[in-house]
């Protein structure tokens, strides 16, 4: 614990946030543990009941209190559990992206929406091993610190 | 412990924040409210207390026999719609308001109460207006709302400071005309272009008021000063009631020298002027009579909040009773001027029952008085279109900005002079 710690002063590791939905995409990601698909260890998985409780708001505040890359994952559109709740996540998404995060000057690569289902332990661990690896591409959110 | 360390290096430390800080903050309340001598006209007269228990005279009270801590945590100033409705009405100018700015500034410190769950729109507006305050935050916005016919610039003398409403796009789809038909005015009367600017900031007002987040004010503003320095402009002309009073009060308190540098004006105001001057005139667009009936709806920050030396309040009725020969006939609502009613929410703050129930009595007057009401304030238009979804005696109201009414009406008045 205390190595890895060390490690990262070293060398810079980005902080990234997930919201996964409870039906598909977490349990991609267990999946992924049980077969043992290898992926980088920077993201923090925040569990939600469904991709369309994220709020917008959760992924500004997310970068704003220092993460550097968010990623929201849910179910593929029309095998939501609610559904369409993930259809409200895609509406919501793409306004987001095209008036807030544009506007905002924030590089559109840093918020990403994705759709991992339940079965799809390896494409869970592609999609993180990817993302991370753009994100430690992009840099530190806060450059001036 | 090595994370409390990491948290303290991400926070940006300025060492002359602290100087800005004293200008807008006084950690002693007590010493703002000695004058209050329990009249309790603020009670009597606060528009809060007609629909939820809320009485300034007993909060003052308690803050000066030593309740300060009892107060904050409380929560009860999260309520306080800073309407300013009090200090009109004290003998003794006890500035209310800035009393609730300070508290809210204090709640946060202490984490006392959570002042987001009070924040309407799950603090969407506050969240980016705090995430443009980090100085490594380059705003690019998107100016495809520019109108063909208008030409802009980067540099110049006059700018236009369009504010938050680009990104109220989000969610909402009444403002999309207003800053292009400021734009489409200014242009009119102007002929150089106009200086609109792809890296504003916000002005953090909703932060300064609202939230008690003044460090990420004072970035703010800082970040805008250097904006308008870097522009080389000279007027700026805002189209909203909150960015005018902040451009013009709160940061003419922070930068000593800001005032002499740059001129801010209000749309409405600048309008006045001009036609004060015989540079503009009002014509309907073909000539034809029309038969209006509008009322105009006083916001709070460009009535109360105003200096008060100012006579906007009285200039723009002036205005609109010349509108008369027009076929606009305008009328006055049951309160107006200084005694206009809030439109209930205030720095995204409390969207809640009894901030509607405001809302619902302001336009049940507007209702009375004409088809169409016209006020000044982004804000105002969209808490009250919001409220028309809801009922539906209140939604035949045609809600307009000061810049959509008169976009078509103002016409250039040519100089003959030069002529002859």
């Amino acid at each position: 614990m205390s190595k890895s710690k060390k490690k990262a002063s070293k060398e810079w590791e980005p902080n990234i946030v997930t919201f996964c939905c409870n039906w598909c995409s977490y349990a991609g990601a267990d999946l992924a543990g049980v077969s043992r698909f290898q992926y980088p260890p920077n993201i923090r998985i925040i569990r939600v009941m469904c991709s369309g409780r994220v709020d917008p708001t959760f992924l500004l505040k997310a970068l704003k209190d220092g993460a550097d890359g968010v990623l929201l994952s849910g179910c593929h559109i029309g095998d939501c559990h609610y559904i369409s709740g993930n259809e409200y996540t895609d509406e919501r998404f793409k306004k987001l992206h095209k008036i807030i995060i544009k506007q905002l000057g924030i590089d559109e690569k840093r918020v990403r929406l994705e759709w991992v289902s339940a079965s799809e332990g390896k494409r869970w661990s592609e999609v993180v091993t990817e993302f991370t690896n753009q994100i430690k591409k992009l840099g530190p959110f806060k450059k001036s610190n | 412990m090595t994370q409390m360390k990491k948290k303290g290096e991400i926070k940006p430390v300025f060492s002359d924040n602290e100087v800005y800080m004293d200008k807008i903050y006084e950690p002693k309340m007590r010493k703002l409210l000695r004058r209050c001598y329990q009249c309790a006209r603020c009670s009597g007269i606060c528009q809060l207390s007609k629909v939820q228990k809320f009485t300034p005279s007993r909060i003052i009270q308690e803050i000066l026999e030593g309740f300060e801590e009892k107060i904050i945590t409380s929560g009860i100033l999260n309520d306080c719609l800073t309407c300013n409705s009090c200090l009109q009405n004290c003998p003794e100018d006890v500035n209310f308001a800035d009393i609730v700015r300070m508290a809210r500034y204090k709640m946060r410190q202490r984490d006392a109460q959570c002042l987001d769950d009070s924040i309407a729109h799950k603090a969407m507006y506050t969240t980016i207006s705090e995430l443009m305050s980090y100085s490594h935050m380059e705003p690019k916005r998107d100016l495809s709302w520019v109108p063909k016919e208008c030409e802009i610039s980067d540099t110049g003398e006059i700018m236009y400071f369009v504010g938050c409403q680009p990104y109220f796009k989000f969610e909402f789809d009444e403002l999309d005309n207003v800053p292009s038909d400021t734009l489409k005015i200014i242009s009119k009367i102007e002929d150089k272009p106009i200086v609109v600017r792809k890296d504003e900031s916000c002005c953090g007002h909703d932060l300064y008021w609202g939230q008690g987040k003044f460090e990420a004010f004072i970035d703010l503003a800082k970040k805008n000063y250097e904006l308008f320095e870097r522009a080389g402009v000279s007027t700026i002309i805002t189209s909203c009631a909150e960015g005018y009073r902040t451009l013009k009060v709160e940061y003419s308190k922070l930068f000593d020298d800001f005032s002499d540098k740059f001129e801010v004006k209000h749309v409405l105001e600048y309008i006045y002027e001009k036609w004060k001057q015989g540079e503009i005139e009002f014509k309907n667009p073909d000539d034809k009579l029309v038969d209006v009936q509008f009322t105009y709806h006083d916001p709070c920050r460009l009535n109360r909040f105003l200096p008060k030396e100012s006579t906007l309040i009285e200039d723009i009725r002036e205005m609109f009773g010349k509108l008369k020969s027009l076929g606009y006939s305008f009328n006055e609502m049951e309160h107006n001027k200084k005694n206009a009613l809030c439109c209930g929410v205030s720095s995204w703050m409390n969207c809640n029952e009894r901030s509607k129930a405001l809302r619902y009595k302001r336009l049940l007057e507007a209702k009375a008085a004409g088809t169409t009401m016209v006020t000044s304030c982004p804000k105002c238009i969209l808490h009250f279109s919001c409220l028309q979804n809801d009922f539906e005696d209140i939604a035949s109201i045609e809600i307009k900005d000061v810049s959509e009414f008169f976009v078509n009406l103002i016409h250039k008045v040519e100089k003959k002079k030069e002529v002859k």
